[in-house]
């Protein structure tokens, strides 16, 4: 009998070693000359079959891990352990990670594919030059609603603080975010630094509470899909899904004072060991042909101008994947706050403790 | 008569409380998975399309087969070195043996976080790169103790006089320990294998610090998608590895069940 258990159990790992075969054995450390490049990305950025195209014309193996939030990029090259040369950090994680030496120096004579990019995502605060990174998909901070509870269109912030959707509000759990909205509605920056006129912005979030039935940052589209709320403060990527699974009901739209914006971009780690690789596939995914596949699978806006022709219609015109250019003019990007963060995230902590 | 009754009545209410409250989001995630609708929230119809979608998901299939090799492998390095450790700890004396067995708690003890970030750090001080056997190791260092802590337990409440009675038929030490002390620990080395098994699979917190290059296993993999919002294709293998998980159990059960009537 203990024979028969020990055999079962000798069975299953024979069993996984044998199911894991090639994938197991991969992951040990990577030969440089083996051609192999390993990607850390985003899920659902990286469609499958454009990853066989690029190992199909470049006979490289591609390795992908996903991971869940711009911190797990930076653990993991502090680490300095970590086999990846192809991480896809967000604009503010650029920031940190250029300081911290994260990040290798791009040769841009390697990268001829950079020409497709649009200038207006280039040279921004994060990377200036952009030395470290390129860009790569972009989105959106706006409002989800359902046109047929609000009795008519949304187009200004000012709704989310109007008394009559009373209770059915949804706000993102998200300082910055939250300040963004109240700021944006006073006219000014996402990055004001102003400690008098963030106090400002904080009265008008306690006076907002009332109206708001929940703060919530992962389940947001969900909630307004179900109808538990009318009007959602959200991530246009989850809200633009819901909204084209009940186009009769929902709309996406960033408020006429402008959003955030957010973008998340290429780079190569320090530690990379397959460089050469690294350049290969960034130069891949800037391809305009690519990168629209790339688009037409994920439903986020690329930040590759010469793509724009070659991206379904229903994507490219949908204003809640690529708002109108003078929307887009007046979204930021957040920055880093730097000594004025302690103040908001203590206005903060005032709104929601009351 | 009616008297006594009641508190039955109100127990077999309060058994029945407890086990939808324990049961009542899994059978929540088995349905959902047959549900036509994208999101979770919205009843839309019955399908198997998720299903059929998951077959078709490589990178999904990928991190499950990842989680598989990791609990599989897991399993057995804990096992055997918790075992050995229990044994060592009940049987022998030696120098160290209370701080030993003091400090086997504390992998159960410290908190996830720290344990995680620790393994990091030491990984990168000893230059170990990144991998699925980076993950072992780590769910290896968090499960020993719990097999250690589970067949010390069995040793303790074993008859001596049982392996005394061995040995005075003339059983070698060996042979003692393989026809008599084996066979007794079983129940507890198939109840922690079963236990570590489980601790390994659904382990997120540790897994994030430590997997390397090709090493998403399935916890990662979902905890990822949480942000373009989880489809019911998760819901679907959820259900597949539940499927899985019960059979593993059911199986384990009559292997025990089997030695104790044979026996």
């Amino acid at each position: 009998m203990m024979k028969r258990f020990f055999m079962i159990v000798l069975a299953a790992v024979a069993l996984f070693a044998a199911s894991c075969g090639g994938g197991g054995d991969e992951t040990g450390t990577a030969a440089p000359e083996a051609r192999t490049v390993n990607i850390y990305i985003w899920t659902n950025y990286l469609p499958q079959d454009v990853l066989e195209e690029f190992e199909r014309r470049t006979g490289i193996d591609a390795n992908v891990d996903t991971y869940d939030s711009n911190e797990a990029i930076l653990d993991k090259l502090q680490s300095g352990v970590a086999d990846y040369d192809i991480v896809v950090p967000s604009d503010y994680m650029v920031k940190i990670l250029i300081p911290e030496g994260l990040l290798q120096e791009i040769d841009h004579a390697r990268l001829p594919s950079a020409k497709n990019l649009d200038p207006r995502f280039l040279d921004q605060a994060h990377d200036p030059g952009n030395r470290h990174s390129f860009p790569y998909l972009w989105g959106t901070t706006g409002i989800g609603y359902d046109k047929t509870k609000t009795g008519g269109p949304v187009d200004s912030w000012r709704a989310l603080f109007d008394e009559r959707y009373a209770g059915r509000i949804l706000m993102l759990d998200d300082a910055r975010e939250a300040f963004g909205a109240a700021l944006k509605i006073m006219g000014r920056s996402l990055n004001e630094k102003d400690p008098a006129v963030l106090r400002q912005a904080a009265e008008m979030l306690k006076k907002q509470k009332r109206l708001v039935k929940t703060y919530n940052s992962s389940d947001f589209a969900n909630l307004l899909a179900a109808g538990d709320v009318d009007l959602a403060h959200g991530w246009n990527g989850e809200l633009a899904e819901v909204v084209a699974s009940h186009p009769d009901r929902l709309v996406y739209v960033v408020p006429k004072e402008g959003g955030t914006l957010w973008i998340d971009n290429v780079a190569i780690p320090k530690t990379a060991r397959n460089v050469d690789a690294a350049y290969e596939f960034m130069n891949f995914v800037m391809e305009p042909e690519i990168m629209a596949r790339i688009v037409n699978d994920v439903h986020y806006a690329a930040a590759n101008q010469a793509a724009l022709p070659m991206i379904d219609e229903a994507i490219r015109n949908d204003p809640a994947i690529y708002p109108p250019k003078e929307v887009l003019d007046r979204c930021e990007l957040i920055e880093d706050l730097g000594e004025t963060t302690p103040l908001i995230d203590e206005l903060w902590t005032e709104v929601k403790a009351q | 008569m009616n008297g006594r009754r009641w508190p039955r009545r109100l127990l077999a209410a309060w058994s029945g409380l407890v086990y939808l409250f324990l049961y009542a989001p899994i059978a929540v995630l088995v349905v959902f998975s047959f549900n036509a609708a994208r999101q979770t929230a919205l009843w839309e119809g019955l399908t198997l399309d998720w299903y059929r979608r998951l077959l078709g998901n490589e990178v999904l299939l990928r991190s499950v087969r990842n989680s598989l090799v990791v609990a599989g492998l897991t399993t057995v390095a804990a096992t055997v070195l918790g075992t050995l450790a229990a044994l060592a700890l009940a049987r022998f004396e030696f120098r160290g043996r209370r701080s030993t067995r003091t400090l086997l708690f504390l992998p159960v003890i410290i908190p996830e976080v720290v344990l995680g970030a620790a393994l990091l750090t030491l990984f990168g001080a000893v230059g170990l790169r990144l991998s699925l056997w980076t993950v072992v190791i780590a769910h290896v260092v968090f499960s020993v103790s719990y097999v250690a802590i589970v067949v010390r337990a069995r040793l303790a409440g074993l008859d001596p006089s049982l392996e005394e009675a061995a040995r005075d038929l003339g059983a070698g030490p060996f042979e003692t320990f393989r026809r008599v002390t084996l066979p007794l620990l079983l129940p507890g080395i198939a109840a922690s294998a079963l236990l570590v098994f489980i601790l390994s699979i659904d382990d997120y917190v540790v897994t994030s610090f430590v997997a390397g290059v090709g090493a998403t296993t399935l916890p990662l993999h979902i905890y990822s998608m949480l942000r373009v919002g989880v489809t019911p294709e998760v819901n679907a293998v959820s259900t597949l590895l539940l499927a899985v998980t019960i059979v593993l159990i059911v199986l384990a059960h009559r292997l025990l069940q089997g030695g104790r009537s044979s026996s």
